[in-house]
């Protein structure tokens, strides 16, 4: 019965519903730019990662899944620098090429498992005009911003859509460029209690995202790293220690 | 990158098993029956050399590449940053010991990316060892052999600084004052030998500047009888390379520091 289209269509909008519930209790993750570099930003298990020299990842869904696509990214990336270059990885093909119609296959191939798991791709560029904030979905759908020197270097990963709007709202309105890594860490946390918080709710004020943060912040550990613009080295990914992250936060 | 296949793999954490598996990979030799009446392989025309002293361990290289009677390439860098605590020096045919610290390298990043932690020091001692296995093939025939010093700075243990020498099969010797190997090395033995045991200081107690007057003695002396050997080249004003390796990293010697070293006290 799968074959007549409206069942189909009926069999991925179930399986939509489906992933949808099983990625809600994600922690969110932030991606934000600073004066030297990008940040990444979540609370609780380990899941931002490096990739390549100057490709990160965030990732929201079962570990599973995102282990999978996490060593495919690397594999990929590795050969092609291998072969080629560092600088001929590319994050665009690595996304649209490689991973966007696996995952879309995957997702629409009801009769197999789809990937439980939304990717947060960042590349650091020479300069922050050439930065790109890369989200994958687990249909496959692909969402770019390249920052082109706007004032919008940021991108978020939350556990639902609304809870994505209301953080990317949060930071169109509080974000500024060339901010220092304590303060841009204060931001990232802000905007990851806004993605915590009852999306049924109105946008919570300044003393409301302080409390859910402290509340919250309570039960997990913050977890962030770096890609670093001006590193002597050609890696650029740094994850901050917990004794470094410490005394920049304040409490 | 291809996106059908992309995602069709078994969880490997070895980088040359998965670039071979993509067929990245040049094919290994295969080692035939041995001919008894074969040439003998040509040695390995160059001198490196590194030994521990007081920061950590100095590893250094002539510039000379040689093939035969020729000189090809009087600018050659033979002492190659492989991470940020390891070091690779190599002796023997260029082509198969660059690609070989390329692959070395990656396969390092590939290992702490995907597993999440660094590679131990034996596990890289043991990568390199299996890269000069894999190529016995080819060294067997008298066309890539590669015979290199590893030189790393292990955070965990007490002393950290670690230097390993092997031969063209992949055999690893852990060297405990010095190592060298190349065509000009016997020279290089023999001096190192007579600095630790009867010098001022035994080496592991020498200061960087000592260590650094040592290193360009050592290969000057090389030089003097070896012809596949740079030494110093006192018209180009081409030094020797020279890197050290201690608990905060690698540190490429700068060239004027070198240059000032070898006019007061080797020239």
């Amino acid at each position: 019965m799968i074959e007549e289209p409206y069942r189909w269509v009926e069999a991925i909008a179930t399986r939509r519903d489906y992933i949808e519930m099983q990625l809600a209790t994600g922690s969110p993750v932030v991606a934000l730019g600073y004066r030297e570099g990008i940040l990444l930003l979540t609370v609780g298990q380990q899941k931002l990662f490096e990739i390549y020299d100057r490709i990160a990842l965030g990732a929201i869904g079962h570990p599973g899944d995102i282990e999978r696509l996490r060593m495919a990214a690397i594999e990929l990336a590795s050969t092609e620098g291998f072969t080629r270059a560092a600088a001929d990885v590319s994050l665009r093909r690595l996304a649209y090429y490689s991973l966007s119609p696996v995952m879309k296959n995957a997702f629409e191939q009801i009769y197999g498992a789809p990937f439980l798991a939304r990717l947060l791709f960042v590349e650091i560029g020479t300069s922050p005009a050439g930065d790109l904030f890369l989200e994958v979905e687990y249909d496959g759908a692909i969402n770019l911003h390249s920052s082109d020197g706007s004032n919008t270097p940021f991108a978020v990963l939350a556990a639902t859509k609304k809870s994505a709007e209301q953080m990317a709202e949060f930071l169109r309105k509080r974000f500024q460029s060339g901010k220092d890594l304590s303060a841009t860490l204060e931001l990232a946390l802000d905007a990851w209690a806004v993605g915590q918080s009852k999306t049924d709710e109105a946008m919570p004020g300044e003393d409301d995202i302080r409390r859910q943060r402290s509340e919250r912040l309570g039960s997990g550990t913050v977890a962030a790293a770096v890609l670093e613009r001006n590193a002597n080295r050609a890696v650029r990914y740094r994850a901050v220690e917990a004794s470094e992250l410490a005394p920049l936060i304040a409490k | 990158m291809d996106g059908k296949e992309a995602l069709d793999f078994g969880a490997s954490s070895d980088f040359p098993s998965l670039l071979r598996q993509k067929d990245l990979l040049g094919p290994a030799a295969q080692i035939g029956p041995i001919n008894k009446r074969a040439e003998i392989m040509p040695t390995e025309s160059t001198t490196i050399l590194a030994f521990k002293f007081s920061d950590g361990v100095l590893v250094a290289g002539d510039r000379r590449a040689t093939s035969g009677n020729t000189v090809v390439y009087d600018r050659a860098d033979k002492v190659l940053e492989i991470d940020r605590h390891s070091i690779m020096a190599i002796a023997g045919v260029p082509a198969t010991a660059w690609e070989m610290a390329r692959v070395l390298e990656h396969s390092f990043q590939f290992f702490r990316r995907t597993q999440l932690q660094e590679m131990s020091v034996d596990g890289k001692v043991r990568a390199l060892s299996k890269l000069l296995r894999d190529n016995f093939g080819f060294a067997l025939q008298g066309i890539g052999i590669v015979v290199p010093i590893f030189a790393t700075y292990d955070v965990k243990v007490s002393p950290s600084a670690r230097l390993y020498f092997y031969d063209a099969m992949g055999a690893q010797f852990e060297a405990t004052d010095f190592a060298a190997t190349g065509s000009g090395s016997p020279a290089v033995r023999g001096i190192l030998y007579y600095e630790n045991t009867w010098g001022k200081k035994p080496l592991q107690k020498i200061s960087q500047d000592e260590a650094v007057v040592v290193a360009l003695r050592a290969l000057d002396t090389a030089s003097e009888a070896d012809t596949a050997t740079g030494g110093i080249d006192r018209h180009a004003k081409i030094f020797p390379v020279m890197k050290i390796v201690s608990a905060d990293g690698i540190l490429t010697l700068a060239e004027e520091k070198i240059a000032e070293l070898f006019h007061e006290r080797v020239a």
